[in-house]
């Protein structure tokens, strides 16, 4: 049985991540780990439950094995509802042929019939690939207010980044005159989040029209969000202040890493009001043994330390021998670190094993110049790891 | 063949034995081991032996327990069939005899007509005060091939062992019980403790029931204590490691042991195959500050570590600042240790919050207890 919704979402987690090399092989960017006990799509997740949005469409395409495991049926966000609740909506066969997702706004439109089941009256357009906590309320009550067809939320971000981003040009009152994506001489620097609300009829009307345009590349950004211009509907941009990032890149996802640590750290996930939920491995609790050193780091259920972590973000299950260092890293669910072997400025993903005296990554490198290593590896002491 | 088997969980039995832990909370919701409460081993171990009929009697005092167990999820109980349910003292405007269970016989008489709808071929009983990481499908297993009527699981006790309320203490000659008393004490003559959990058919259960009624016996070892010379009662020797807590004391005691003895550790915690569940809080990673130091301890989720930790059990939320010292002492969720305050040999409950500077400490023998909520 379906009932009416004010609002629903529908979240976009088909992106392949591939400026994440390694660690996109066999996963799906959004179930990629993040600070621990995350994965990337727990924000998005986490920001509809804390916002009161209890119906999610989860659009799924690439290496989704992992990331379907993952979501399960919502129930770690408390989305699995009688009504409502988290839906996977994957590519699927109908009877006219089938398709994938050929991009942001195909595979919106691909799910027409799911929006429909719920007559809601607006519609939360997400992206799986971002670090960020947001009141989607907020935004919805500005929708309303300035009786916009559609709402883009933007983010102030450096001028001479603005050029990799949709930058919204807008008037004083927010109302968006010119949508430019990627341009080469930003004229602004409120960069679109990816994150829109729709009026729902608005939205279908557009996506009906863009499946018909052969053109069109089907997407939010280059398409969807120019036609609504060109055409004269009311657009406004939402300006978010709050922490935002885009994890897409190595660094990118070390950076934002990093900001969750030291003794005044950018991002704190300690927010008893605005949890960050997240699928719990019923792991046991961090054993720190009698000669281990920790300091700046943040370290997950699970853990077994008997050496040295410094600035560092441990996953589940991890586990660090005797004299062993692991500095300025990464280190994701259930690896094994030997003794006295060194980890420095490295992202080691899940189930790897690092030999007793095996180094891994170069000292104080830096963003630049991390080292990955990929899922399930065998590193062993004989030669050291560079960057990969 | 799958093995089919209900567990009975018996929640609040030696209440008044553990008095300051039991204020306000039921034995099998007292914490435990960073993240867990008593009930989570006993539960995890029937679930991990695919039981999923699971009965928790409950007395009195249970408000804790229930909201933790919920629906049963986190233990994979919540179902349309089984699952987990709440048993508590029967009472009408009819029969309103204040008729709690002092003993477990008689919650299981009182539980008669439940129990005589059950389906499965065996029962399982375990008392929530003994904690440890079991088999229990082998249990089952060592009770069918034996043909035994009842099954006691049994450890050899130490010859220092003391309890503060009376353990059934038993004698078996190649496995099958040869005497059994109540004692608080290790005697040479009986010197294997019950932990507490029986297996039987629960056709055998039907019997025990009518047994106890017909001859207005009250408890289960009194009816063991009857039959144990004409019947097939054997017991299962289990060798891991066992938290038995009767006491403060006890408690405190094996709370430390966890954070100093890896074996215990690895028995109880790091089953890959036999995890134990507990119910889920979002809750963050430990988060180490640059002047963190800590050595020899478990520390659960959702704590900010900016002192001192040594030899300790840290609690879900625990925050502990610069400079502070925590040494020997098990401190419950949400304590806050404030800046260059000192601890050792303490218990704090819930959410106790220690001001800057304070000094408090126990003794490994009688270590200080503070209660749920208090200011120092």
């Amino acid at each position: 049985m379906y009932c009416k919704k004010e609002c629903i979402a529908m979240l976009l987690a088909g992106g392949q991540g591939s400026r994440l090399y390694d660690l996109t092989t066999q996963t799906a960017k959004p179930a990629v780990t993040f600070g621990g006990k995350y994965k990337i799509i727990d924000f998005p997740l986490s920001n509809c439950i804390n916002s009161g949005i209890d119906t999610v469409g989860v659009l799924t395409q690439y290496q989704p094995l992992a990331l379907n495991e993952y979501i399960g049926n919502g129930a770690p966000w408390d989305l699995d509802r009688m009504r409502g609740g988290l839906s996977v909506l994957p590519p699927y066969q109908g009877n006219k042929g089938s398709d994938w997702y050929k991009g942001t706004a195909n595979a919106i439109y691909q799910n027409i019939n799911f929006i429909k089941q719920y007559n809601p009256d607006y519609v939360l357009i997400l992206s799986g690939d971002h670090i960020y906590r947001m009141d989607y309320r907020l935004m919805l009550d500005q929708h309303k207010k300035t009786g916009a067809a559609c709402t883009v939320a933007t983010f102030t971000v450096p001028i001479e980044e603005a050029s990799r981003f949709g930058i919204c040009n807008t008037n004083p009152d927010n109302s968006i005159y010119e949508f430019e994506e990627k341009p080469k001489k930003p004229k602004n620097n409120q960069a679109s989040m990816g994150i829109y609300i729709f009026n729902t009829k608005i939205l279908l009307e557009y996506l009906e029209a863009d499946e018909a345009d052969e053109k069109s590349s089907n997407d939010f950004g280059k398409n969807i969000i120019p036609n609504l211009l060109n055409n004269g509907e009311k657009l406004f941009a939402y300006q978010f202040s709050g922490y935002w990032k885009d994890v897409g890149t190595i660094s990118s996802l070390w950076e934002a890493n990093m900001d969750l640590i030291g003794d005044d750290p950018v991002l704190s996930m300690s927010d008893a009001d605005f949890r960050v939920f997240s699928r719990n491995m019923a792991r046991p609790p961090q054993y720190i043994g009698p000669k281990s050193k920790i300091v700046s780091s943040l370290v997950s259920e699970g853990c077994r330390i008997n050496g040295t972590v410094i600035n560092s973000v441990l996953s589940g299950g991890v586990i660090i021998e005797e004299g062993a260092v692991v500095k300025d890293s990464l280190i994701m669910e259930d690896v094994v670190i030997g003794k006295n072997a060194k980890v420095y400025t490295s992202i080691v993903d899940a189930d790897t094993v690092i030999d007793k005296g095996a180094t891994v990554g170069i000292e104080d490198a830096g963003k630049e110049d991390i080292t990955v290593i990929g899922k399930g590896k065998h590193i062993k002491a004989d030669k050291a790891e560079g960057r990969a | 063949m799958a093995i089919s088997a209900a567990g009975i969980i018996f929640s609040s039995l030696n209440d008044n034995t553990l008095s300051r832990l039991t204020n306000d909370r039921t034995v099998a919701a007292i914490p435990f081991a960073c993240r867990y409460r008593l009930v989570d081993f006993a539960l995890s171990n029937l679930v991990n032996a695919n039981i999923s009929n699971i009965s928790i009697v409950a007395n009195y005092n249970y408000r804790s327990l229930a909201e933790h167990v919920g629906s049963g999820k986190d233990w994979d109980l919540a179902r349309r069939e089984g699952g987990v349910n709440f048993i508590s003292p029967f009472q009408t405007a009819y029969i309103s005899n204040n008729s709690m269970f002092s003993t477990r016989l008689e919650a299981l008489i009182n539980m008669k007509e439940y129990i005589s709808e059950f389906k499965e071929d065996y029962i399982v009983l375990v008392d929530s005060d003994s904690v440890m990481n079991i088999d229990i499908k082998d249990v089952i297993r060592a009770h069918e091939v034996s043909g035994a009527k009842i099954t006691l699981v049994t450890r050899n006790a130490e010859k220092t062992f003391t309890s503060k309320r009376p353990r059934m203490m038993i004698s078996s000659v190649a496995g099958k019980i040869s005497d059994i008393t109540l004692s608080s004490t290790y005697t040479e003559k009986n010197p294997e403790l019950s932990l507490g959990i029986m297996v039987m058919t629960t056709a055998h259960l039907r019997i025990l029931i009518e047994e106890a009624q017909a001859y207005n016996l009250n408890s289960l070892t009194g009816i063991l204590q009857r039959n144990f010379k004409t019947q097939n009662y054997r017991t299962y020797n289990y060798k891991g490691y066992v938290a038995s807590v009767s006491s403060f004391l006890d408690y405190y005691r094996h709370s430390i042991e966890l954070a100093k003895n890896e074996k215990a550790r690895a028995s109880l915690l790091w089953h890959k195959e036999a995890p134990i569940f507990t119910r889920v809080h979002n809750s963050s990673p430990v988060i180490y500050k640059s002047t963190a130091k800590v050595e020899g301890s478990m520390i659960a989720d959702d704590c900010v570590i900016e002192g001192t930790v040594i030899n300790s059990v840290i609690f879900r939320g625990v925050h502990v600042e610069r400079g502070a010292v925590v040494k020997n002492s098990v401190l419950f969720s949400g304590t806050y240790v404030g800046k260059n305050a000192q601890l050792n040999c303490i218990v704090t409950d819930k959410d106790v919050f220690i001001s800057d500077g304070v000094t408090l400490s126990g003794n490994e023998n009688m270590p200080f207890y503070v209660q749920k909520r208090r200011k120092v």
